[in-house]
């Protein structure tokens, strides 16, 4: 019960913390309505030029609301450990969170918590809800918005396993933006999220499918849009089970690197 | 002697949102214009001379860095005249950094990357130092502190000790005419405060450099200012030397007395109103007294009666 | 005397200040090896990434808008290499709201020498070099595949098109960094106007009217590769808009400029 409200405290703290860049939000709101436009009429030529309505079975609604809702599955999702964690290390910050009842990770995660609430209603919700409007009807609404907020709810939490996964890297070396900037570029496109998995060629999407990243924006994705056959049980379950595996395994696996980095710590001193 | 720095009535005064408090809050702070006026600094007038060393004292928030900011031209004062080097910062904020050296305690202004004696020979470039003034100043340098151990170390890797002290030797490399000091020793050892204030000294004393130190350091001020101002909540309350500081509270005696039980006991009193022989006759009614201090009042009790006093001249 | 020392410092010295600054970081850039090594490899798999996205998509799709394979490349290419400077010599931008939130930018205000300039000068980024090659290369190939005449004159005006092209981006990310004098959360405003960089891949055509104005106008990316492009892609038939370019880009660059110094004198420096 106590660690629950410690949680939801954390997550208190972080809304209040987003509700209070005024100015900021607007912004953002602006231009990634900006940034849709570009991406709409980017597809649509690209449609036009191919001369059928249907590329690898997927149509130009269907490209599009891929394409934009996984950028604002990218807004939302969006977090700086990377850079927290760096930024904590080389100011020695980081002993102080050791030393707190809370476990590190777990500290990460719910302080995360308030701000992704946030921008999931400020930033996610509105494009959801102007996409759908433009697409007219194109999203099919009906029980996959249910699996689909399901399999959203996995994806955040595999992407943040491979962020602590990735994280302290940072105990090794300062090089932060090198970090950073390969995590990205390979999670953003190995998951779909430049461009949809259905458009990889035959032998790249053998190798995509066995990789965890389609678990933050491909699956969930799939899922809303009744892809791969995930609009019945037989195709949905082992969908949202192979991002639970992947959560697993990922947390595992950053647990146990967490473990070995953060004794670096303990020994150097910081 | 002329003047190095003229301020006139000089405010500033600073926009900042109210913000409420808690979730329900920052949702009204996100659409409301409720602004509140900061007063950082209320009508201040101040003259300092060529070449004086001033302690500019006041309690956390009463308005020190802000002062220092306008006079180093980073910032424009809402109402009131100051001039530096007979220039005034804001509107002729390069011309004016020509001639002035800034330190802010604990937030170096070197290349961090770079070992001391580049960071140098880039400021030697930027301030367009002939080659024979900047040896003459590293001569110099080195007659007052030794250098060599840091010359060629990365600033990253210097401690705050030596930090600081490169930031001060940075400060007056170009022999500018005023140096702004912002809390100098903060957070350093006994030791490297010593070799500071030193060094701080000997250079005002060869280069005749105006110093303006803002500090919370007692031994600072002892060691280095002749000459105090003290401002608290924006406006100054005390403006002299320090002499006469003490002068003012030279009737002041604080007066220790160890008691039966061997605690001692301290209390700060005025001559002029109060008998010394008086309070020990007092406090021998209820208690034996083994040992007996009388000492004279330290610059920091005076400071700390001035803050708790408001006006203390 | 401040008079004739300000004229000691025009271009000239600027320059020399810049190279002994640079000189300096790349030598102190050596000894952290690990460091230089990551961020190489990361940014040649963002140009690997952006290049097999493109791949992708003409996998799929054989032309855009009329653009064909090797215009496209050619775009693509004259994209990455206009995209280097920004990456190389203006990359601090990125540290600005960090340090102006930390109240650390206040140093960079007690120098005699231009603001601007001293706090960009801090940083210059190798790997951004590396960038530069693939472009090059990419941009090469595709020339020299289109049949673009290779003169005195075509390769003058590339030299001039691509410089001028870069101040595009240079100017947007100005603009973008110097919004944090103003709003908090302004590291978003950067990474947004950093992805708008991915279009300036695709042929401005493609937009309606008033998409069109905005990326022309408001949010040039249509400057950083298709308008300076079409000069070599379509000789025979050269937009007004491409000529003016070089102009445009050193009146948006100066605009960006002045912003980000209206930033500084208005910003209240109460970060300390």
């Amino acid at each position: 019960m106590t660690s629950v409200r410690k949680m939801t405290a954390l997550t208190r703290a972080g809304i209040t913390e987003s509700l209070q860049f005024r100015l900021g939000t607007a912004v953002t709101l602006f231009a990634n309505l900006i940034y849709l436009a570009l991406v709409y009429y980017l597809w649509k030529a690209i449609y036009a030029s191919s001369g059928t309505d249907v590329v690898n079975g997927m149509t130009f609604y269907d490209t599009m609301i891929y394409l934009i809702l996984a950028t604002a599955i990218f807004n939302f999702l969006e977090m700086f450990i990377v850079w927290d964690m760096s930024r904590a290390i080389q100011s020695g910050e980081i002993i102080m969170h050791l030393l707190k009842p809370m476990r590190y990770r777990k500290y990460i995660f719910w302080s995360y918590s308030g701000s992704l609430v946030m921008s999931f209603v400020q930033t996610f919700i509105p494009t959801f809800l102007v996409v759908a409007i433009i697409t007219r009807g194109a999203i099919p609404m009906g029980w996959n918005l249910l699996s689909f907020a399901v399999s959203l709810l996995l994806a955040l939490v595999v992407n943040y396993n491979i962020e602590m996964l990735v994280a302290p890297i940072c105990l090794y070396t300062e090089s932060t933006w090198g970090i950073n900037i390969v995590k990205e570029t390979i999670v953003l496109l190995l998951s779909g999220a430049t461009i949809p998995l259905a458009f990889f060629p035959e032998g790249l999407r053998r190798v995509v499918d066995y990789l965890p990243f389609r678990a933050v924006y491909d699956i969930p994705l799939r899922v809303l849009l009744k892809k791969g056959g995930t609009d019945t049980w037989q195709g949905l379950l082992p969908a949202l089970g192979l991002q639970l595996v992947w959560c697993i395994v990922l947390s595992i696996l950053g647990n146990l690197f967490w473990n070995r980095a953060v004794k670096r710590i303990t020994v150097n001193g910081g | 002697m002329s003047e190095a720095v003229v301020m006139k009535n000089v405010s500033k005064q600073f926009k900042v949102l109210n913000r409420h408090e808690g979730l329900k809050g920052s949702i009204q702070d996100l659409f409301s214009r409720d602004y509140k006026i900061v007063q950082a600094v209320n009508d201040v007038s101040l003259t300092v001379m060529k070449g004086e060393i001033i302690g500019y004292l006041g309690p956390n928030g009463a308005g020190k860095s802000t002062t220092i900011k306008m006079m180093t031209g980073v910032l424009e004062p809402t109402e009131g005249e100051i001039l530096v080097n007979g220039l005034v910062p804001y509107k002729d904020r390069t011309a004016n950094s020509e001639n002035i050296g800034v330190v802010f305690g604990q937030r170096s202004q070197l290349w961090w990357n770079l070992p001391l004696i580049e960071s140098f020979k880039l400021l030697r470039d930027i301030y367009l130092v002939e080659e024979k003034d900047y040896q003459d100043m590293l001569e110099l340098y080195r007659s007052l502190v030794d250098i060599e151990p840091i010359l060629h170390k990365p600033v990253r890797q210097m401690s705050l000790g030596q930090r600081t002290l490169s930031d001060i030797l940075a400060a007056f490399l170009h022999n500018p005419g005023i140096v702004f000091l912002d809390e100098p020793t903060i957070g350093l050892d006994v030791s490297m405060k010593a070799r500071i204030r030193e060094l701080i000294l000997g250079l005002n004393e060869v280069k005749k450099t105006t110093v303006i130190l803002t500090t919370h350091d007692m031994g600072d001020v002892d060691a280095l200012c002749r000459r105090i101002v003290i401002i608290d909540e924006g406006k100054k309350i005390y403006d002299n030397d320090i002499d006469h500081l003490k002068n003012y509270f030279g009737s002041y005696r604080t007066l220790r007395m160890r008691l039966s039980d061997d605690s001692w006991v301290e209390k700060v009193i005025d001559e002029s109103k109060t008998d010394v022989m008086h309070v020990i006759a007092e406090t021998q009614k209820t208690s034996r007294i083994k040992d007996i201090r009388l000492e004279e009042i330290s610059t920091e009790e005076v400071i700390r009666k001035i803050y708790e006093g408001g006006q203390g001249a | 005397m401040e008079k004739s020392l300000r004229q000691k410092r025009g271009f000239l010295f600027y320059v020399s200040i810049y190279k002994k600054i640079l000189l300096q970081d790349l030598k102190s850039k050596m000894s952290f090896r690990a460091d230089f090594i990551i961020s190489t490899f990361g940014m040649v798999l963002t140009n690997l990434s952006g290049f097999v996205t493109f791949m992708i998509l003409f996998h799929n799709f054989p032309s855009i808008n009329g653009w064909d394979y090797h215009h496209m490349l050619f775009l693509y290419g004259f994209s990455l290499i206009a995209l280097t400077p920004v990456q190389c010599f203006f990359d601090n931008n990125w540290n600005l709201r960090f340090m102006v939130r930390s109240g650390d930018f206040i140093k960079y205000c007690f120098r005699p020498i231009n603001v601007f300039f001293y706090f960009i000068s801090e940083v210059f980024d190798v790997k951004g070099l590396g960038q530069f090659a693939f472009g090059l290369a990419t941009f090469i190939y595709a020339w020299a595949h289109i049949g673009i005449p290779v003169t005195a004159v075509t390769i003058a005006e590339a030299v001039l098109f691509l410089i001028t092209a870069s101040l595009f981006m240079i100017a947007l990310m100005n603009f973008a960094a110097a919004t944090c004098f103003w709003i908090i959360n302004s590291g978003y405003v950067m990474v947004i106007m950093f992805r708008f960089k991915d279009f300036a891949k695709y042929p401005a055509s493609i937009f309606n009217g008033v998409f069109r104005f905005i990326f022309t106008f408001l949010i040039p990316i249509a400057f950083v590769a298709y308008y300076p492009s079409l000069v070599f892609v379509t000789p025979d038939n050269v937009p007004l808009l491409s000529w003016l370019s070089p102009l445009i880009g050193a009146l948006f660059f100066w605009l960006s400029y002045k912003f980000w110094m209206l930033g500084v004198r208005k910003y209240d420096f109460t970060g300390s």
